[in-house]
């Protein structure tokens, strides 16, 4: 097992591993093209729940024949007992809204500390349908709501209740019988904060696993509850699904702007996240061996990556021709692994020559499934603590130098030029939504987020640099007393000089910036797959699919479930 | 209403914002009343005194220095709150108490002291000893200190009411001592005063955690009410750039 200790020596000093830089692994483009991988939260949550055989049994179960009422299954994890709520009401078709405006689900779900007795559901029942109209108390740690997919629940219904299987070329079209609109935690709506599940549920203390684990019961449920409505439907002749054909089916996601200013408000966390992901190809490139065997398995993934990318189907344009670009970049792959080689360096250097961005970073996810004992070890490491302090000491001559340095791509950039502050980012009165407009809208303009980073540290280093000027000796401290609306940038930037990766580097208010890297980033380290852009501002996700079934926790556990392909029929 | 401490931060990011906060200040200003609130001290209570003025900092000069040597410096904060301009002073503080070993700042003028709290707490995990002593009122007059000990978590902070007659000199001043050499601990003469350990401070935040906030509702209402002003209005075209599902 290793250590923050270990850890460190890693990333920095002379012992340092030969890790990517900043300029390549921060820019915007290339981390809207990562994907799902081992280290992704929803297969460290799910190695975690098999190899410690989690209990996860139902308490209550009260659903009529057409599956509604309430279900509430007890989780006896090691560390503690939790408990996942359910509702699920009739919801018409014309009340059906993925968008966070929505006021009725189908499902609606809470996670909740300890056991729940019935007052207490009663209580949940009275709020968590009402999700953002209701108020829950800090037992509940995860609020969340799905709708039906209009394509495939009822017809996945029929075919079970006529005794049939659904067809895998429909499940390859949308592989889930629900969607997942909004996923809450962190003190939400009155729940309890990161800070209480992170120091006292040491079973969900890492970052978004309570939100995983809501949308792998979610789809624990979807599956049940289908069977359940089909029995009772058909009783005579139903029959069962078959388990690889549950297993091929996943959660549907929604995602849209809201998870955009959540890293670049975030920037600690997210380099947290990046300096694992890297620090764990830095440790297969220089530790990993190279033997027949593994030749075997990267060829075999590189093959299933393509397939599984060519079971993708989207209805976006610019998607599907990025998918069309990965097969290509997997066959380049292949062809190139014929030829052989004797360092992971090689395959890395051909596919930086060759390969798209996408087809790059599907070849390192690649590289981290197969050296599990490089890689696993450091999805313990993270958590961040996410303070970003000011160094009052900091001479301004050196903060000049960092800006110099860490942030050479923000002064790169001409913001005068024509476009380069088009765009600006606002909080609608509706939800308070996250908006993208354009500066023809005067009052959004003025109220816009400070998502702007680049922007804001071109603006703090012309005046530093004026200052410097006047005062060459003076500290952080004094430049702060002199400039105090700069307190926030200078802090930000000093913070985020003390770590490997840094802020992501691309101008946000740029009028052709593309939202949708942003969202794509977080939901690779989510670990998603299937991604359906439906315009530049929300993306439709498959979670979870090919993942382990909950009734197979205890059973011989193969945590082999990346890029997952449609079972043969 | 119970609400939780995200709720409670983020509602009054937006609400100093809206105030005319700068970046990097309503983070700071949320922090300092959550602080404070977290750990038992009041900190909504605070911060209803200083609602009622919180819009009124947006026209008021900026902090600027008036006196400074190696080992001590006086701020003007020109009637401001403490949420906008104290977390500047501790920085001075600290920075000169590194490169002397012990340094004071004084603040003038300078409203919602208690305020100072967090500020002075960041310098302990930094390593930094410091402490802060502050006066208030005009014809009841209470006086306040607090204190870290450098690579600690939690202050000490003690209140009474004294026995002094108002000084037009030293209103709204509030002294700063940090220390890279020296622990610095602070109690009240004052036989009178109340004496909260860091200790009992640990137990509050606990509480907190696992609890959440307790606010009265018309507080929340109002900070909700404020920090509307950062939202935009809601229309058609407004809805199409949220991707126009």
């Amino acid at each position: 097992m290793t250590t923050h200790a270990a850890i460190h020596t890693s990333l920095w000093g002379e012992n340092a591993l030969p890790l990517r830089p900043a300029s390549q692994v921060m820019n915007l483009e290339r981390l809207g093209a990562l994907h799902q991988s081992r280290l992704s939260f929803m297969r460290t949550l799910v190695r975690r729940i098999f190899r410690e055989r989690w209990s996860i049994e139902p308490a209550i179960f009260e659903l009529d024949k057409d599956g509604y009422g309430t279900v509430v299954y007890q989780v006896d994890a090691p560390n503690g007992t939790f408990s996942f709520v359910l509702f699920s009401d009739y919801l018409s078709p014309d009340e059906r809204n993925d968008r966070v405006i929505a006021t009725k689900w189908d499902l609606t779900m809470a996670l909740v500390e300890g056991k729940v007795d019935r007052q207490y559901v009663e209580q949940l029942r009275l709020n968590v349908p009402k999700q953002e109209a209701g108020r829950v108390d800090s037992r509940v740690f995860v609020l969340s709501r799905a709708n039906r997919s209009s394509r495939n629940f009822d017809y996945v219904v029929d075919q079970l209740a006529a005794g049939q299987q659904p067809e895998i070329s429909k499940i390859a079209e949308v592989g889930y019988l629900y969607r997942t609109t909004a996923v809450y935690g962190s003190g939400k709506l009155g729940m309890a904060d990161w800070e209480k599940v992170h120091s006292k549920h040491q079973d969900f203390a890492r970052p978004f696993s309570g939100e995983m684990f809501v949308c792998l019961m979610l789809r624990n449920f979807s599956l049940l509850q289908v069977e359940h409505i089909a029995q009772h439907r058909s009783p005579e002749s139903f029959g069962a699904m078959q388990p690889e054909i549950k297993r091929y089916f996943g959660i549907g996601n929604s995602t849209g702007l809201g998870m955009a200013p959540y890293l670049v408000n975030h920037p600690l966390l997210i380099n947290q996240w990046v300096e694992m992901r890297e620090l764990a190809l830095a440790r297969i490139r220089t530790l990993g061996t190279i033997d027949q065997q593994v030749m075997q398995t990267l060829s075999e993934l590189i093959e299933r990556s393509a397939q599984h990318t060519s079971e993708t189907i989207t209805d976006d344009d610019w998607q599907t021709q990025n998918n069309k670009v990965v097969i290509e970049d997997m066959a380049k792959l292949s062809s190139f692994i014929a030829t052989g080689f004797s360092s992971w360096n090689e395959i890395i250097a051909h596919s930086e020559q060759h390969c798209s961005l996408q087809g790059q970073e599907m070849l390192v996810c690649v590289m981290l499934e197969m050296y599990p004992e490089l890689v696993d070890e450091l999805e313990d490491f993270h958590c961040a603590d996410e303070q970003l302090d000011l160094d009052p000491l900091m001479p301004t001559t050196q903060l000049k130098d960092i800006i110099e340095r860490r942030y050479d791509w923000a002064l790169a950039i001409d913001f005068d030029a024509e476009g380069a502050r088009e765009t600006y980012w606002y909080r609608s009165e509706e939800k308070m939504e996250p908006r993208l407009g354009s500066v023809a809208d005067i009052e959004g303009k003025k109220k816009q987020m400070a998502l702007g980073v680049g922007y804001a540290v071109r603006k703090c280093y012309n005046h530093l640099s004026a200052y410097i000027e006047q005062h060459p000796d003076h500290t952080t401290a004094r430049f702060m007393v002199a400039h105090p609306k700069l307190r926030g940038i200078v802090r930000r930037i000093q913070g985020m000089n003390r770590c490997i990766y840094g802020d992501i580097q691309a101008n946000l208010l740029d009028r052709d910036v593309l939202p949708m890297h942003l969202l794509r980033c977080k939901l690779a380290f989510f670990g998603v797959s299937k991604f359906d852009p439906r315009s530049r501002l929300w993306v439709r996700n498959t979670m979870f699919q090919g993942a382990p079934l909950l009734e197979n926790i205890g059973k011989p556990f193969n945590d082999d479930w990346f890029m997952p392909l449609a079972p043969k029929q | 209403m119970n609400i939780s401490m995200n709720e409670l931060k983020a509602t009054l990011k937006r609400c100093f914002e809206a105030s005319g906060y700068f970046v990097g200040n309503y983070e700071d200003a949320a922090n300092m009343v959550l602080w404070l609130e977290k750990h038992g001290l009041n900190g909504l209570n605070e911060l209803k005194q200083a609602l009622p003025y919180i819009g009124d900092d947006f026209d008021k000069p900026l902090s600027n220095v008036i006196y400074e040597d190696s080992t001590s410096a006086i701020i003007d904060a020109h009637h401001r709150s403490a949420l906008n301009c104290i977390a500047a002073a501790v920085d001075l503080a600290h920075a000169k108490a590194l490169e002397s070993g012990i340094a004071t700042v004084t603040v003038h003028n300078c409203h919602n002291r208690m305020f100072i709290l967090k500020a002075l707490t960041d310098r302990g995990r930094a390593g930094i000893s410091a402490a802060a002593y502050w006066k208030n009122g005009s014809t009841k007059v209470s006086e306040h200190t607090a204190a870290i000990r450098s690579g600690q978590r939690y202050p000490s902070y003690s209140e009474a009411v004294a026995n002094l007659s108002n000084n037009d000199d030293d209103k709204q001043a509030l002294t700063i001592i940090c220390s890279s050499r020296v622990d610095l601990t602070s109690s009240l003469q004052n036989t009178n005063s109340t004496f909260i350990s860091p200790k009992q401070v640990e137990k509050n935040k606990q509480h907190t955690v696992e609890y959440g906030v307790e606010i009265e509702e018309d507080v929340w209402a109002e900070i909700n009410r404020i920090g509307a002003g950062v939202l935009v209005e809601n229309t058609e075209r407004s809805q199409q750039d949220a991707g126009g599902r």
